[in-house]
């Protein structure tokens, strides 16, 4: 199901935003951020998401907001690189 | 599911009765012009409700210019990395509390009441399996005003058919310049967009460009596909939007 779900951003991404100027106020964006959301939450990653997208609105000064701590995950990444080493 | 769409779809055919009551003693009860006027001016009215958003997004835009140098600033300190530049951007813009960038919500929060207008005038349009005109009553479009917009005309051709479902000369003309308008707007606003965002596009985003490009190509067509089986009613709401949206550009 996660894997769906994130296929269908990912689908999103690729052929439908392009067709439109960048609108969100987020980095990462909002697809991306429901992206890693859902993949690392499931149905936690879900409601933040939307959650998100609500706060993605006119009102909001928008900024810097990982779903996942990217130091984290990078540490993870150089972890299992070496691991593998 | 119901109870969410039910208050849009009486929403949506409120106004487009209450625009019809409005014209009615002008161009007449029957008339293809109050509908599709109706139709017209419901596009406009949800414009209108969304002007604050966009004076707000200009005022934005124009308090950017102090931030330049700090754009500058950014764009060379991390000139390899778009990434990292963009993150470094959006901190800037909260830090000023300015943000150019329209946001996600609005256009999600408007695509139910665009379903919804697309449900109601569709409604107008159905049929039974044999056929014959079947209108489906949505919101306050019932009664008389059903059996009048089932039957009303745009440049000849009934509002409640598509070019697949009538043998009707008349409406398969309409119908394909309408899909023509629909499929020219969206291609012009399109290219004016890209053209608009050549500059900040370099090498690293070829691949971005490169599925504009087709994007471009591709929706005239995807509308051409499916625009046959849209009733006039449809088309009509589709080309305002469009229409409006190019207008903008200019």
């Amino acid at each position: 199901m996660r894997t769906l779900i994130v296929a269908f951003i990912n689908l999103y991404q690729k052929w439908i935003s392009p067709a439109f100027p960048p609108r969100c106020k987020y980095y990462p964006s909002c697809s991306s951020y429901a992206a890693s959301a859902i993949s690392h939450y499931g149905l936690r990653g879900v409601a933040m998401s939307i959650w998100r997208l609500m706060r993605c609105n006119p009102w909001s000064h928008g900024g810097v907001d990982y779903a996942v701590d990217p130091t984290k995950t990078l540490k993870n990444i150089d972890k299992t690189i070496v691991g593998v080493n | 599911m119901d109870a969410i769409l039910n208050p849009l779809y009486s929403f949506v055919s409120g106004v487009i009765v209450l625009i019809h009551k409005a014209l009615t003693p002008i161009f007449g009860f029957d008339s293809g012009v109050t509908w599709t006027l109706s139709i017209v001016g419901l596009v406009v009215l949800i414009r209108i409700i969304l002007i604050p958003l966009f004076v707000k997004q200009i005022k934005s835009q124009r308090a950017l210019t102090a931030l330049q140098p700090h754009m500058k600033a950014i764009q060379n300190k991390y000139k390899d990395d778009r990434q990292k530049q963009s993150e470094e951007m959006m901190k800037l813009y909260k830090e000023h509390k300015t943000n150019p960038l329209a946001s996600c919500f609005p256009i999600l929060a408007q695509a139910p009441i665009f379903f919804a207008l697309f449900t109601v005038l569709n409604g107008i349009a159905a049929k039974t399996d044999a056929g014959v005109s079947a209108p489906i009553a949505r919101g306050f479009l019932k009664g008389e005003y059903l059996d009048s917009a089932a039957q009303a005309t745009f440049f000849g051709a009934k509002i409640s058919q598509s070019f697949l479902g009538s043998t009707d000369t008349t409406v398969k003309i309409v119908t394909v310049i309408l899909i023509f308008i629909m499929s020219a707007t969206t291609f012009t606003t399109q290219r004016q967009l890209m053209v608009k965002g050549m500059p900040k596009m370099d090498s690293s985003n070829n691949m971005m460009l490169q599925q504009q490009k087709i994007m471009l190509y591709l929706f005239p067509v995807i509308f051409a596909v499916s625009g046959v089986n849209f009733p006039v009613g449809v088309k009509i709401c589709w080309s305002t939007t469009n229409l409006r949206t190019a207008g903008q550009q200019f």
